[in-house]
């Protein structure tokens, strides 16, 4: 059975299901709201995990407008998923099970990864608890027509300043988001996705799902694999003073740019926001100009839609990076301290 | 953008546009910069209009409007009355449009500033509407196709963003940090630093060049 998602392309089935649904309610889509706002985001997990899809969508982050396709398969346990930007330079990432490999046109460079997130590329949300509803605010919102469909309007509104939160619209049928919106706590959108096209096909062959890059001639580099462990003296370092909600959930070592050594990494979350702490001996990349050789970055810098806070603890180069305010990775990198300072954190 | 393509992405917006000419406007937009451009812009400026106050756009949108229109960002802000707005907003031309326009660059300009380096004070005291961004909606009304003709001439820039400190970070290092953090980032904030990992890095703000001279090990040419 194939969902079909465009406006004024709908299967004849269902046709008779909006009928149904016409006589049972009688009432304008208006006056409707998703019943449990928290089960509806767990619906949406699933079927970004579970289902088939491929669809279009527009992706607009900081007034810029981006076209994309996304092909996600699911057969025999086996998740193949290929997310491509139509325009531009044409890059394509294409996730293979536990392997994820970017093909940079531009670049002239394929980047292969091992990655442990299983996550769709679209992106689910964890499971909503106790702990997540100290911090959020689950709302659901009339229910509104998207692509000639009855979409469930679910916000996740943060309770301070110290988070995002989301809008989604789901599909009533198929719990699709077929819009998202990363908002920050005043409601003012950062980053938005809303389908063009969407369709769920049982079926999807495998030159959906191949990337049209053509290699020849290509660089192909892979990425080492993480480390367990950063050095004593890097180890050392935690963050002694959280944003409320916010713990640490994995701590390990990563390799940054050129860097000799790798960086101490650190991730603290509040369930749906998270924040890596990046802590090194020097600088990871050789710095380019105007900066002098070696010299250490400090300050805040926009990335994406959220943001990085750069600051020297200690003579170590401290970085703390989310998609999350401003606000958020200063208090973090403001509050990291090294060596035998008191760790309130890991109590 | 013709009359008839206004149409179709405003019927398109709508949920109205049948099928077939939906896969012509799609294949359209793919290979057309200018056209994307204005769509995402009357997407969202609908959004804001039609939304009741749930919408609002993004920072960068904004600023761009507003420099489409001004030349210059404004200074301050107030918040739009929905119902007041609604109207405006079909039948999608002209100069309903870009009146449109130029009362969502007032609204949203709300709360944008943030500056460098002070992170704190990331939430700047809203204000109220100024004296100039009042006259510019009914300025820009007689300015429809200069609005047009400039688009393309004006080069956007997102104004006082914190990644032009003196001090911070190359872009491309804190790429290198953002992809390393996306392992762990959950899904929906994840996809964020994928999709801006996809898209061309002529915004050095965005940072999206790809962390290629980091990585250790060659595996064949």
């Amino acid at each position: 059975m194939t969902h079909a998602l465009r406006p004024h392309a709908r299967a004849g089935w269902l046709i008779p299901c909006a009928m149904v649904g016409a006589v049972l309610t009688s009432s304008p889509v208006s006056s409707w709201a998703a019943d449990d706002p928290g089960q509806w985001l767990e619906k949406m997990n699933q079927a970004l995990a579970n289902r088939n899809y491929d669809g279009t969508f527009l992706h607009e982050s900081g007034g810029r407008v981006e076209t994309m396709r996304i092909v996600h398969r699911v057969r025999a346990g086996k998740v193949l998923e290929r997310l491509q930007s139509l325009d531009g330079p044409g890059r394509e990432f294409v996730r293979d099970n536990d392997e994820l490999t970017c093909y940079l046109p531009d670049q002239h460079t394929v980047l292969v990864e091992p990655r442990q997130d299983r996550g769709p590329f679209l992106g689910a949300l964890p499971q909503f608890g106790a702990k997540t509803g100290e911090f959020y605010r689950l709302e659901a919102l009339p229910d509104v027509r998207v692509l000639g469909r009855t979409a469930h309007v679910i916000a996740v509104n943060p309770k301070d300043q110290y988070r995002f939160g989301y809008r989604l619209w789901l599909d009533a049928q198929t719990a699709m988001p077929l819009r998202t919106q990363l908002c920050d706590s005043h409601g003012e959108v950062l980053e938005q996705i809303f389908f063009a096209k969407l369709d769920m096909p049982d079926n999807i062959p495998d030159s959906d799902l191949t990337p049209t890059v053509k290699t020849d001639g290509m660089r192909w580099v892979r990425q080492g694999p993480a480390h367990e462990v950063a050095a004593s003296n890097l180890s050392a370092f935690r963050v002694s003073e959280l944003p409320p909600g916010f713990k640490l959930t994995v701590e390990g070592a990563q390799t940054i740019g050129d860097a000799s050594e790798p960086a101490s990494h650190l991730v603290y979350s509040d369930g749906l926001a998270t924040v890596s702490v990046f802590i090194e001996a020097q600088p990871g990349v050789k710095p380019v100009p105007p900066l002098p050789p070696d010299a250490p970055v400090q300050g805040l810098a926009r990335v994406g839609s959220g943001y990085a806070f750069s600051t020297v603890v200690q003579g170590h180069q401290v970085t703390a990076v989310g998609e999350v305010p401003a606000l958020t990775v200063e208090f973090i990198a403001h509050s990291v301290k090294g060596g035998a300072d008191p760790d309130p954190a890991h109590r | 953008m013709s009359e008839q393509i206004r149409e179709q992405v405003s019927a398109f917006l709508d949920g109205e546009l049948p099928s077939t000419e939906t896969e012509l406007l799609l294949k359209r937009l793919t290979r057309d910069g200018e056209l994307r451009e204005s769509f995402g812009r009357y997407a969202l400026i609908g959004e804001a209009l039609r939304g009741g106050g749930q919408t609002l756009l993004t920072k960068g949108f904004a600023s761009r409007v507003n420099l489409t229109i001004d030349g210059e960002p404004a200074p301050a802000a107030a918040t739009l009355v929905p119902g007041k707005a609604a109207r405006w907003w079909r039948p999608f031309a002209g100069v309903a449009v870009v009146a449109g326009v130029a009362a969502v660059a007032i609204v949203a300009m709300q709360q944008r500033y943030e500056a460098p380096g002070v992170a704190g004070a990331g939430v700047g005291a809203p204000g109220a509407i100024t004296a100039r961004a009042i006259t510019n909606a009914p300025a820009a009304m007689s300015a429809a196709p200069v609005l047009a003709a400039n688009r393309e001439a004006i080069s956007y820039t997102v104004p006082a963003a914190p990644a032009s400190a003196p001090n911070a970070a190359p872009s491309g290092r804190l790429t290198n940090y953002m992809f390393a953090h996306s392992k762990y980032s959950y899904g929906l904030a994840q996809r964020g630093v994928l999709a801006d990992l996809l898209i061309n890095d002529e915004d050095p703000a965005v940072a999206a060049r790809p962390p290629v001279q980091q990585v250790p090990v060659l595996v064949a040419p």
